[in-house]
C-alpha cells in the first residue's frame, strides 16, 4: 500500500521542479536589479558591477537557476535584500505562525462545514430549504478578508472582546521552542502565555474558517442527498435500523468521500488565504513576510515564500490522497 | 416575458441586482454629483448625513481626505465591473479554448494542458496573483491580466470534463460522418452543448474577480493609486473605524452586493440550465 502512495505522488516532485524553473525565471525577468539594490544608494558603478559577479547575476540564466536550486537543496535559500538576514530564518519564524492559524481555520471550516451540511441535509425537501440554500450562497458571497474586517468591528471594536493584533499580548515573554505558539507555551506550561495565544488565535481562524465553511456544507449535502438514493440505505432502513444510526454510520462515511477531497482542495485556497487575515490582524507569518517582500520586491524572499505555499499545497494533496486510500477501502483493494 | 433563465427566483434576484450596480456604475457622475476626487480638507472624515454632526451635502460621509464616500463607492462601482466583465471574459476564452482542445484532442494535448492545470493549482491563488503583479506592476489592465492567468484553470477543468462526455455523443459521431472538420465540429456540435456551463461559471467567476481586485487593492498592488478601487477605500478606512465608519462598511456592502448578485445569478442559472439538474425536477 505504501508502495501505490508513493508511485502517486511520483508527479510532485517535476511539478516542484517546473514551478521552481517558472517563478525563478519570472522573477529574473523584473526590471529590478538586485544587485544595485543591496548596496548604499552611493556605491559607485564599478562596486555595484562587482556585487553583481559576486552574487553570480552575471552567468547566464540556466546556470544561475542550477545553483539556486543546488543551495536551495542544501537548506541554503539565500540573503533577504532588504532586512539583510537569512531567508531561512525568516521562514523559520513565520511558517510555524501560519501552519498554526491554517490548521485552527481548518478545523474551524471543517466543524461549520460538517454540521452546516448535515442542517441542509436535515432541511431537504422542507419548505425552509431554499431559504437556507440561498442563506448559503450569500454567505458564500463573503469573502474571508470582510469576515476579518466584519470581526474587529463587532468583536474588537465595539464589544472590546477579544484582542485582534499580533499573537500575544504585549507584556507576555514569548515562549521560544518550534515556533507553535500553542504548543510551546503548553509543552513548556506557560499557562498565562498560551491563554493569550489562544484568545489572538481565535477572530483571524474564525474569520478564515467560516469563508471557506459553505462550499464544505454543500458538497455534504449534496453527497447525502445522492447516498439516499442507494439501495443499501434502503436495506438498512427495512433492517428497522434507526435514522440517526443510517446517517451516522452508514451514510456519513461515503458522504464523506466526496467532502475530504474537497477540503483538501479548500485547505490549499485557505492557506493562501491566511495572507490577508496575516495582513488584516498584523499577524507575524508568512503572509506578512511575502507582502512585505512583494513590496521590497526582496527576491530570494518572494522566490522561497512562493516556492514553501506551492511545497505545502503539494504536500496537503499526498496527505488527502493518503487518507482517501485509508477511508476508501475500493482503493485499497487494488 | 422574463426570459426562461431567469425564472428561478434566485437567478432572477441577481441579474436585477447586478443590473442596478451597473446603473449605479453607469450613471455615477449624475447620482453622486460631486468629483470623488474633490478634497474638503476642513470637512474631513465626516459622518454620514443622518447621524450627528453629519453634513448633507455628503449622504454617505467623507473620507480622512475630505473626500465624498459616496461619489467614490460610486465610481469604485465602475472600477469593479469592468474587472468583474473583462477578467470573467477574458479567464473564460482562455480556459476555455484550452479546455475544447484538451477535452475534443486528447492525447498528448491533453496530457500538456491537464500538467499545464496542475502546476497552476499548485500555487494558491491570492500567492499567484501577487507574484504576478510583482512583475507586471499597478494598475488596472495589469489587474485584469493577472486575474486571467491566475483563473483561467477554473474554467479550464470543469469545462474539460464536460466536453470529454460530449464528444464521445452520437451527434457528434455524426456530424463526423457527414463530413464535417474537426473545427466544424467543435464550433457546431461541442460548443452549443457547453455554452450553459460557460454562462453559469461566466457568472461564479465575476463574483471572484470583483473579490480579487479588492484583495489587491487592499494590500496596494492593485490598480493605481490615483483611481478609485473599494479595496482601497476600505485599506484607508481602518484607522477612524470609530469617527466615520461609513468609510469602512459603504464599500464593505458593496463588495458584498456585487458578489452576492454575481453569486445568485450563478446559481440560480446552474439550476434553470444545467440539463441534469432540469430533467432530475421532471
Amino acid at each position: 500500500m505504501i508502495a501505490t502512495l508513493l508511485k502517486r505522488q511520483a508527479t510532485a516532485l517535476p511539478i516542484l521542479l517546473i514551478v521552481s524553473a517558472l517563478l525563478f525565471t519570472a522573477l529574473r525577468l523584473l526590471p529590478v536589479d538586485p544587485a544595485a539594490m543591496s548596496m548604499p544608494p552611493n556605491a559607485t558603478k564599478a562596486e555595484v558591477e562587482a556585487a553583481r559577479v559576486a552574487m553570480g547575476l552575471d552567468r547566464p540564466l540556466p546556470e544561475q537557476y542550477a545553483i539556486w536550486i543546488g543551495q536551495v537543496a542544501h537548506g541554503d535559500l539565500g540573503r533577504s535584500i532588504h532586512v539583510r538576514r537569512p531567508v531561512s530564518t525568516l521562514l523559520a519564524d513565520t511558517l510555524p505562525a501560519t501552519i498554526e492559524l491554517a490548521v485552527a481555520a481548518m478545523l474551524i471550516a471543517g466543524s461549520l462545514g460538517l454540521s452546516g451540511g448535515l442542517i441542509l441535509f436535515a432541511l431537504r425537501d422542507n419548505k425552509a430549504e431554499p431559504l437556507a440554500e440561498t442563506a448559503t450562497t450569500l454567505m458564500m458571497s463573503v469573502p474571508e478578508f470582510l469576515w476579518a474586517l466584519l470581526f474587529i468591528f463587532v468583536f474588537g471594536v465595539a464589544l472590546q472582546a477579544l484582542p485582534f493584533t499580533g499573537r500575544l499580548d504585549p507584556g507576555i515573554s514569548r515562549p521560544v521552542l518550534t515556533g507553535f505558539l500553542l504548543f510551546d507555551a503548553a509543552w513548556l506550561g506557560q499557562w498565562k502565555a498560551f491563554a493569550s495565544a489562544l484568545l489572538h488565535l481565535v477572530l483571524p481562524a474564525a474569520a478564515l474558517g467560516i469563508a471557506f465553511a459553505p462550499p464544505i456544507m454543500r458538497v455534504l449535502r449534496a453527497s447525502l442527498i445522492d447516498i439516499y438514493h442507494e439501495d443499501y440505505i434502503r436495506q438498512a432502513r427495512l433492517r428497522g435500523l434507526s435514522e440517526t444510526r443510517i446517517l451516522l454510520f452508514h451514510a456519513l462515511q461515503n458522504a464523506g468521500l466526496p467532502t475530504l477531497t474537497l477540503m483538501g482542495v479548500q485547505f490549499g485556497i485557505l492557506f493562501g488565504g491566511s495572507l490577508l487575515i496575516e495582513v488584516i490582524y498584523a499577524y507575524p507569518g508568512m503572509g506578512n513576510l511575502m507582502v512585505d517582500a512583494v513590496r521590497n520586491a526582496d527576491l530570494p524572499i518572494i522566490q522561497a515564500v512562493g516556492l514553501t505555499y506551492c511545497i505545502v499545497v503539494l504536500t496537503i494533496n499526498a496527505v488527502v490522497d493518503a487518507l482517501y486510500h485509508v477511508i476508501n477501502p475500493r482503493l485499497r483493494a487494488r | 416575458m422574463i426570459p426562461r433563465a431567469l425564472r428561478d427566483p434566485r437567478a432572477f434576484i441577481g441579474a436585477v441586482l447586478f443590473a442596478l450596480i451597473a446603473l449605479a456604475a453607469l450613471f455615477a457622475p449624475w447620482i453622486a454629483r460631486v468629483d470623488p476626487q474633490d478634497q474638503d480638507l476642513l470637512g474631513t472624515l465626516l459622518p454620514a448625513a443622518f447621524q450627528a454632526g453629519g453634513d448633507p451635502a455628503h449622504l454617505l460621509g467623507t473620507d480622512a481626505l475630505g473626500r465624498d464616500v459616496l461619489a467614490r463607492v460610486l465610481y469604485g462601482a465602475r472600477t469593479a465591473l469592468s474587472v468583474a466583465l473583462i477578467a470573467a471574459f477574458g479567464a473564460m476564452v482562455l480556459g476555455s479554448v484550452l479546455a475544447y482542445a484538451a477535452g475534443y484532442l486528447g492525447g498528448w494535448t491533453d496530457w500538456v494542458i491537464g500538467r499545464t492545470v496542475e502546476i497552476w493549482m499548485s500555487f494558491p491563488p491570492v500567492i499567484l496573483a501577487l507574484i504576478l503583479m510583482t512583475g507586471l506592476g499597478t494598475g488596472l489592465r495589469n489587474v485584469i491580466l493577472a486575474i486571467i492567468l491566475v483563473d483561467w484553470t477554473r474554467f479550464c477543468r470543469v469545462l474539460r470534463a464536460e466536453v470529454v462526455v460530449i464528444a464521445r455523443r452520437d451527434h457528434v459521431a455524426a456530424a463526423r460522418l457527414t463530413g464535417f472538420s474537426h473545427l466544424q465540429t467543435v464550433r457546431r456540435e461541442i460548443i452549443p452543448a457547453t455554452i450553459p456551463l460557460l454562462i453559469t461559471l461566466l457568472s461564479l467567476e465575476a463574483g471572484i474577480a470583483v473579490i480579487a481586485e479588492a484583495i489587491l487593492s487592499f494590500v496596494g498592488l492593485g490598480v493605481k493609486s490615483d483611481q478609485i478601487a473599494w479595496g482601497q477605500m476600505i485599506a484607508d478606512s481602518r484607522d477612524a473605524i470609530y469617527q466615520a465608519p461609513w468609510n469602512l462598511l459603504a464599500p464593505t456592502l458593496a463588495i458584498f452586493l456585487t458578489v452576492a448578485a454575481a453569486n445568485l445569478l450563478g446559481d440560480g442559472l446552474r439550476r434553470t440550465l444545467d440539463v441534469r439538474l432540469r430533467e432530475d425536477r421532471a
